[in-house]
């Protein structure tokens, strides 16, 4: 051994303890953010075209202006909605998005706008970069990242402590069979005809976009493309799927609703059946604890929990903004108030204790379960609706939006796709609701 | 009043009403399928209709229609009233409350920007003339097995109200200036006209005027038969045996009331085939009195008795009846006269035709009925000889081939008798195109995937193989840097087409180019005042642009012009032939085509000439016949440019050289 190397390995031993010293002086861990409030005098930005939201900041009268796409403005001007037009373009990086956010910025500052809501899963990280502005606070836009980044987020998730699967972030297809059969390995089944499986996920779409599971290698080269890539690789997670809408001040949840995925991209149920509505503290405990671990101060997020056959949760991932299939609106129904306006006031840092008194109705107390089915086309082209006839007389059939449609070319669909039309379900009786919102998977809507 | 109706139904349509009327103005599309929803559930009650009608004032105030098809009153369509209604899901209940404020606003308890009183009142009668079998349902036994859908029984429940509140006086007369208009043109193919007569007749037992009711009666009688012993004895086979026993005054008297009602209508009823059979076997001196013929067809019916009788014999059966009018229309014009033509018919009756011929023919008439596919065939040829502008392309793109038989029949039935046994009989038609013949049965595919049945026999047997040679003979003359038009025309209807061609449309770019020029050029080849009175001999085979009653483009259209003439008020105007036979084309604009009224001889409509050709987009012409180009008012063509610009031409570029 040549004589400088047993020096080195000497000093091992005296680094380490220097390193220990230092760590111990200073702290490690997630750099907690400060949280600053708004100019109370100035309007809030709505980032993203909602009608329910823009008539909640009416309702509650806090002076606003609406950031959206072009193609708004002649509504916006139409009706008298005051209105600022953004090309939000998708194919931006972060830092770009950052850099162009400035110019945003400075157009809204001019018109005494101080604070960004963000409505859909792609505006989150433009609200982030504005507010970072607002507050001249660059962590606030990682902070929106993390809610973006997949990856990202789950390893914040992880290293919190909540129960996350195995992850990986993968860059061709090489990588998810390396990450297949590493999992197939660890779980002893790599001798297996039907392996264990995998999920592979965009590293920042809403929903199911971008989402395959790998069930064999061949799964590898057939289900997946260039466009797939760079993804998030995960181990799969058994149970029952649910989403939770928790509002938030002051990092305190206040109200928490959890929606029960009867079909996983299709149908959805609120309150959930009474096996899971049993299950309301512990879920209450973790969305918490996503709060805590995420560092979130006020707003809305939508976590997504498995819930394993022993009753053990585990994070699926989270959102910052409102969720999608009509979640809202079967809140509205079933708990009887105004989610937008709680969503925009939870949105607001400056809300008051009095001003949310009253606000939110108690949660474990609800009146029927409401269903939402979304439907999709399931062919290129479409010339009419199909609704099956027992439907409109089923007991919990409330109402549909199918209307025939105008175009018949359906727009490319990617994940789950955009729905044409949604059928909505109520009834006292869970069961009554959740028959419905399985049935009709299979049924063709439209001819 | 009380209405039968379901307090929950309607207190839950007030609550949804009311929510979206207090909505921000923006926000009212949310509420939208709430409040259509709680509508479709009242309209399940008896009074429904009624209830909701109440509200129809506030239904446009309120944003019930905001964002969709229906929220621009005065754009809608009566023709497009019924298949919305029939759409299940929302469509048909949005449709259902727009005809609920269309009410009110004809009934003044709404004042619409857009939609005054009296429109709304048009429209309402034209959405009732329209669809009368859903005022009057049919009481089939199929309709009573498959019972009624949802939408089926709304859209009764729609009309019984429609029919209450609005008098049924309006639509009788709607509906009779439909048939009015149909009639006008003798078309070949009635059944659509007798389908509407059908539903006219249901009106007879409602409180309509006089003058509807008579003309109601006129067309149900030209269908049963006007005349008097057929009124008596309606079964044909007893009234056959009646005609036996009947005096020579009598039967005259018949003859005479068919042939009046027929010359009327052009429609034919089944008692005048009967008569005119019984005439041709044993009164054949009656014949010119049944047929109604003038001393010109008198004349040609004598010359060529033995073969009008043969006619008569294998051709003029109840199925086929309206043939009838075909033979009298022939025996004026005088075609048997024609050399070819009666070798030409003689070679029908016994042709030996194709089998899936046969099984085409066959299926144009009911089974049963006794009567061979030759029959059919030979019927068919007399109706197109007979009313060569009665030609149409049914529910079928096939415009061209329509063109074709309408002008070979007024101008070359040799040719059309020769091509007919071709495809009949040897399943092939062939045409000569610069030097190369071009055989349909080589051909797979024409504009047409699949033949629309309803239609006459001879376009039946020829629109197949036509339709693949007018493809074919596209695909070879593209790419010339030119409109195809220009080398397919004639090679397709043969040399009575003028080589000369001009496009509104630049080949190469699909701009519009040098219009001007365009126009002058039309102007000064077609015009009597300024192409130095050169008449047109054959039809013209032109191109158009179709547009709709906003005169927005719909698409592009054949049609033929068959004479440039001066109408009764002394303004010229141009008569086409159009083979798509609709009574009421509304072009926007003002420009109507009229199919009677104008001079118009049966079957044509026309225009003024500078409403034709603000929608013309090309044109053949005799270079040798051309007057003046600049003699053209520029006025006039700057009236034409305004209109072609403001209509069709906001679709395309227009360069000015």
């Amino acid at each position: 051994m040549p004589l400088n190397d047993r020096v080195k390995d000497l000093s091992f031993k005296a680094n380490d303890r220097q390193d220990r010293q230092v760590l111990q002086r200073r702290k490690t861990g997630p750099k907690r953010l400060n949280h600053k409030k708004r100019d109370e005098q100035k309007k809030i930005a709505l980032i993203g075209w909602s009608i329910p939201s823009i008539e909640a900041l009416d309702y509650i009268q806090r002076p606003y202006i609406v950031v959206s796409l072009p193609e708004f403005e002649s509504y916006a001007t139409e009706h008298q909605i005051p209105f600022t037009k953004w090309n939000f373009d998708r194919n931006l990086s972060y830092d770009d998005i950052y850099d162009q956010s400035k110019e945003l910025h400075d157009i809204l500052t001019e018109q005494d706008v101080d604070h960004a809501i963000p409505i859909f899963e792609e505006t989150v990280e433009w609200a982030g970069a504005l507010n970072s502005h607002f507050r001249k606070d660059p962590e606030l836009y990682d902070h929106s990242i993390l809610f973006r980044d997949k990856a990202m987020m789950k390893r914040r998730a992880h290293m919190g402590g909540l129960k996350v699967g195995v992850f990986e972030e993968g860059e061709s297809k090489e990588d998810v069979r390396r990450f297949f059969k590493r999992i197939n390995h660890s779980l002893l089944r790599h001798r297996d005809e039907d392996p264990e499986p995998i999920h592979v996920k965009a590293l920042n779409k809403a929903g199911a976009a971008g989402h395959r599971i790998i069930r064999s290698e061949k799964d590898i080269d057939h289900k997946l493309s260039d466009g797939n890539f760079p993804c998030l690789m995960e181990s799969h997670l058994e149970g029952v799927e649910i989403s939770c809408e928790a509002f938030i001040q002051g990092g305190k949840v206040r109200f928490l609703n959890i929606t029960e995925y009867v079909v996983f991209g299709y149908s959805m149920m609120v309150p959930p059946s009474p096996e899971i509505e049993a299950l309301r503290p512990e879920v209450r405990d973790e969305v918490q604890k996503v709060v805590d671990v995420f560092d979130i101060d006020h707003g809305i997020i939508h976590p997504e929990f498995f819930i394993s056959n022993d009753g053990t949760l585990y994070f699926g991932e989270v959102a910052y903004r409102i969720p999608g299939g009509h979640i809202f609106d079967l809140m509205k129904k079933t708990y009887g108030f105004n989610p937008y306006e709680a969503h925009i006031l939870c949105s607001d840092p400056n809300t008051t204790e009095e001003e949310l008194e009253g606000v939110f109705p108690d949660e474990k107390n609800h009146n029927g379960h409401a269903g939402s089915f979304l439907v999709y086309p399931k062919s290129e082209y479409i010339s009419g609706i199909n609704i099956p006839p027992e439907l409109e007389d089923h007991p919990s059939f409330e109402k549909h939006t199918l209307f025939r449609p105008g175009v018949s070319k359906v727009q490319d669909q990617e994940g789950y796709g955009n729905h044409l039309g949604t059928v909505f379900f109520y009834h006292e009786d869970s069961e009554h609701v959740k028959q419905p919102l399985t049935d009709y998977v299979d049924h063709n809507f439209f001819m | 009043m009380t209405l039968d109706v379901n307090t929950s139904n309607t207190e839950a349509f007030k609550k949804a009403f009311h929510t979206m009327e207090e909505a921000f103005p923006y926000a009212k599309k949310m509420y939208q399928s709430d409040a259509l929803q709680a509508a479709a559930k009242v309209m399940e009650d008896v009074d429904g209709m009624k209830f909701l009608y109440q509200y129809a004032d506030r239904f446009d105030a309120a944003g019930l229609f905001e964002g969709g098809p229906w929220a621009e009153p005065s754009k809608l369509e009566p023709r497009l009233v019924s298949g919305s209604l029939m759409a299940s899901g929302m469509t048909s209940i949005v449709e259902i409350l727009s005809e609920l404020r269309m009410v009110s606003i004809a009934k003044g308890n709404h004042e619409h920007e857009t939609v005054t009183k009296e429109k709304a009142k048009d429209f309402l009668d034209s959405v009732m003339a329209l669809n009368i079998d859903i005022l009057f349902p049919e009481e089939t036994e199929a309709a009573r097995i498959e019972g009624k859908g949802k939408e089926k029984n709304r859209a009764e429940k729609l009309f019984h109200f429609l029919a209450e509140e609005l008098s049924l006086t309006s639509i009788a007369t709607t509906l009779i200036k439909e048939i009015d208009g149909l009639v006008a043109q003798r078309p070949i193919m009635v059944k659509r006209t007798v389908s509407m007569i059908k539903d006219a007749e249901q009106l007879l037992n409602n409180p309509i005027n006089a003058q509807d009711k008579k003309a109601i009666k006129k067309y149900v009688q030209a269908l049963s038969g006007s005349a008097k012993l057929c009124k008596e004895v309606k079964e044909p086979c007893d009234y056959r045996k009646r005609l036996k026993d009947a005096t020579d005054k009598e039967l005259k008297e018949e003859a005479k009331a068919f042939a009046k009602s027929m010359h009327e209508t052009g429609l034919v009823s089944d008692h005048h085939v009967v008569l005119v059979r019984y005439f041709n076997r044993e009164k054949k001196d009656l014949l010119p009195i049944a047929l109604g013929l003038s001393k010109k067809g008198i004349a040609h019916l004598d010359e060529h008795f033995d073969t009008v009788s043969g006619l008569i014999k294998v051709a003029i059966h109840p199925p086929m009846r309206q043939s009838l009018y075909g033979l009298a229309l022939l025996l004026e014009r005088g075609v048997l006269s024609s050399n070819p033509v009666i070798p030409g018919l003689r070679r029908l009756i016994e042709l030996d035709l194709q089998p899936d011929i046969r099984k085409l023919l066959l299926n144009s008439i009911n089974p049963n009925e006794g009567i061979t596919a030759n029959d059919i065939l030979v019927a068919g040829v007399i109706s197109v000889l007979g009313q060569p502008l009665g030609i149409g392309q049914g529910m079928n793109p096939t415009c061209q081939t329509a063109r074709g038989i309408s002008l070979w029949s007024l101008h070359a039935p040799g040719h059309l008798l020769e091509l007919i046994p071709r495809a009949a009989r040897d399943g092939d038609v062939d045409v000569m195109f610069e030097g190369q013949m071009i055989h349909s049965k080589n051909l797979r595919e024409g504009l047409v995937d699949d033949l629309h049945e309803e239609l006459d026999p001879v376009s039946l047997v020829l629109v197949p193989h036509m339709d693949r040679i007018y493809g074919e003979l596209v695909r070879r003359a593209g790419f010339r840097g030119d409109d195809v038009h220009k080398w397919v025309n004639p090679a397709f209807y043969g040399n009575w087409v003028n080589n000369g061609f001009s496009s509104a449309l630049d080949p190469i770019t699909g701009s519009v180019t040098d219009f001007s020029g365009f126009v002058r050029l039309f102007y000064s080849t077609h015009h009597p005042e300024l192409n130095e009175g050169h008449e047109l001999i054959y039809p013209n085979p032109v191109g158009i642009f179709i547009t709709n009653s906003f005169g927005h483009l719909l698409g592009l259209h054949a049609v033929s012009i068959q004479r440039v003439a001066k109408d009764p008020d002394g303004e010229y105007r141009i008569y086409m032939y159009n083979p798509n036979n609709d009574s009421s084309q509304i072009w926007g604009q003002g420009i109507e085509p009229s199919v009677s009224g104008h001079g118009e001889i049966a079957g044509e409509s026309s225009l003024p000439f500078h409403q034709f050709v603000a929608r013309l987009y090309a044109f053949h012409y005799n270079p040798y016949e051309q007057g003046d180009a600049y003699a053209v008012d520029k006025e006039e063509v700057e009236k034409v440019e305004k209109l072609a610009r403001e209509s069709w031409g906001e679709k395309y570029t227009w360069v000015d050289l």
